[in-house]
């Protein structure tokens, strides 16, 4: 992705010079549920992670992106023709989905031969050949694929959509399954054809996987755009949200009287048997409770951060 | 057609479970044509090789339930699987993919049918003038195929529950609905079937008459056949995979 500007809940299209895939003012519908709300972006090579707790719509939006979904609204482009109802399009994009299905009866390389034949490629057997050694799955490449684990399903998937060599690569959770090895050889190999100048999106519920890989990111909340841009000026929105932890202690009143006069408080409410108390610094006031309870004499029996949750992180961005 | 579709959706259809239920499917004429000939019953071979096992038990049975099987299998098994993803993410215009998998399902169901009718016929008619009875439902049967078939495929990409709809198809519309109402009876591919046969066979109106008329029937079979290839594709390109499948 080409944007540089961090735009917390943006909905207009950022703009590169020369992107590869175009989503403008897209929409998408099931019945009275909306899955996508008027979103709007523009990718242009190098790595952008998909980022959003379950359920948020980066699966519909990948799907849409892959022609697979219609937009009920808006257009979804790449290299500037549409993608939907275009499958002459599919040769200048690869497409690893979500699901983990494969065909049982096919070996590995006999998969990846396939995707090679459908493309048309006037050497389907070397195509196949460099995409089964490219996931290094060439150990595994003459077993039937039904056998395959989770993590060995994931690299066959990779190995038949990159088995073209296209300029666009489109992944749906990738990571998924894969063991710590194989995450870091994909990552490794994400990282290589970024390098070559290659677009490529994945998706991911994990912040520290989209952390690891992606210059940029698009975060996705219910179906909005909550975020564009650079990873660490979003990261750094996140880390400077407001926290909330809960506390109960031997005397909620006294604890309270004394954390208020801390400087990284800046809210404290009494509920019930506990207290709520908001903080700018997550790190600051976690050191500082426990001492200011100890200076004013009182016991801490509860002590929860109450919103550190993914899906809590990406509500406060959209609530900017 | 797309030849790399066409031979994956033949390993598809012939694994090894779903090939050996429906061969066991197909010697089940055979096995009945056997027990007719060794228990020597006193009726006339022809009128009970027509009626009762061709007719009555491949036409009315073997033939929709093996072409539901394939005809269903062939794209939808790929939709209900996730497998799908993977032809439609490729280059490849979408009526070649159609095309691929209903002749895959065709050849199939051809085969199978096919050959339970012609061995099951020539075991039962052994001895007996054939006048073109087993040849006649041979062809008939792997025109019927078609039909049957290219219905299916498209049942299976408008619905997720293609094989209760087939069902429905097989055994009430053409089973209740088409005897009750005569005029129904175009809206049937086991009519076409018959009418075919009896346009082929030269036996006797007495031992078997048909309720289409044999070049009727043809020309309906041509027309069903390439109104569901159209309709077929056209779903196609604009099927959409969403998170549910």
């Amino acid at each position: 992705m080409t944007t540089t500007e961090a735009t917390p809940a943006s909905s207009q299209p950022a703009s590169p010079a020369r992107p590869t895939m175009e989503v403008i003012n897209v929409s998408r519908w099931y019945g009275n549920v909306v899955a996508i709300n008027d979103i709007s972006f523009a990718l242009g090579p190098g790595i952008t992670g998909l980022l959003g707790p379950n359920g948020a719509g980066k699966s519909t939006l990948l799907h849409m992106l892959s022609g697979f979904l219609e937009p009920s609204n808006g257009r979804v482009e790449m290299f500037g023709q549409p993608v939907w109802r275009n499958p002459a399009l599919y040769r200048q994009f690869g497409l690893v989905p979500e699901r983990e299905a494969v065909y049982p009866f096919l070996t590995g390389y006999e998969f990846v031969l396939l995707s090679a034949r459908l493309h048309g490629l006037a050497d389907p057997k070397a195509a196949a050949n460099r995409a089964v050694h490219e996931v290094d799955l060439q150990d595994a490449q003459h077993r039937a694929a039904g056998g395959y684990s989770k993590g060995m399903k994931q690299r066959l998937k990779v190995a038949a959509a990159i088995v073209h060599d296209p300029p666009v690569l489109l992944l749906d959770e990738p990571f998924n399954g894969a063991d710590p090895r194989q995450r870091l050889h994909l990552m490794d190999m994400l990282r290589r054809m970024s390098a070559e100048g290659r677009t490529i999106l994945f998706s991911s519920h994990i912040l520290e996987e989209v952390e690891r890989l992606a210059e940029n990111v698009l975060v996705i909340v219910s179906g909005r755009l909550a975020a564009s841009g650079n990873f660490h000026e979003i990261r750094k929105l996140m880390i400077d949200r407001p926290h909330t932890f809960r506390l109960r202690s031997s005397d909620n009143r006294r604890l309270a009287a004394a954390l208020i006069a801390e400087e990284s408080v800046f809210g404290v409410e009494l509920e019930g048997e506990r207290l709520s108390i908001q903080t700018a610094d997550f790190g600051r006031f976690a050191l500082a409770a426990p001492r200011v309870a100890k200076d004013s004499g009182v016991t801490l029996l509860e002590f929860v951060p109450t919103d550190e949750s993914l899906e809590s992180v990406f509500s406060y961005l959209v609530g900017r | 057609m797309n030849a790399t579709i066409f031979v994956l959706t033949i390993r598809q259809l012939l694994g090894r479970r779903r090939a050996l239920l429906m061969a066991a499917f197909g010697l089940l004429p055979i096995a009945a044509a056997v027990i007719f000939r060794m228990s020597s019953p006193d009726v006339d071979t022809q009128r009970w090789t027509v009626m009762v096992l061709l007719n009555g038990l491949v036409v009315t049975t073997l033939l929709p339930l093996v072409a539901l099987v394939f005809g269903t299998s062939a794209m939808g098994g790929e939709i209900e699987d996730g497998t799908a993803v993977y032809l439609l993410s490729k280059p490849v215009p979408r009526w070649q993919v159609v095309t691929a998998k209903l002749l895959a399902a065709w050849l199939a169901t051809s085969l199978l049918v096919g050959l339970s009718t012609v061995i099951s016929g020539v075991i039962a008619m052994n001895g007996t003038p054939q006048d073109g009875i087993v040849s006649g439902f041979a062809i008939a049967m792997v025109l019927g195929a078609l039909v049957y078939t290219a219905l299916f495929v498209l049942l299976s990409i408008v619905t997720s529950r293609a094989l209760i709809g087939g069902l429905i198809y097989v055994f009430f519309w053409e089973s209740v609905v088409t005897t009750i109402f005569a005029g129904t009876k175009i809206f049937s591919v086991r009519q076409y079937t018959l009418g075919v046969a009896r346009l082929i066979s030269t036996a006797s109106a007495k031992t078997f008459e048909a309720r289409l008329d044999g070049n009727e029937a043809l020309w309906l079979m041509a027309g069903v056949s390439l109104l569901a290839i159209f309709l077929a594709v056209r779903q196609l390109q604009r099927f959409e995979i969403g998170e549910s499948t």
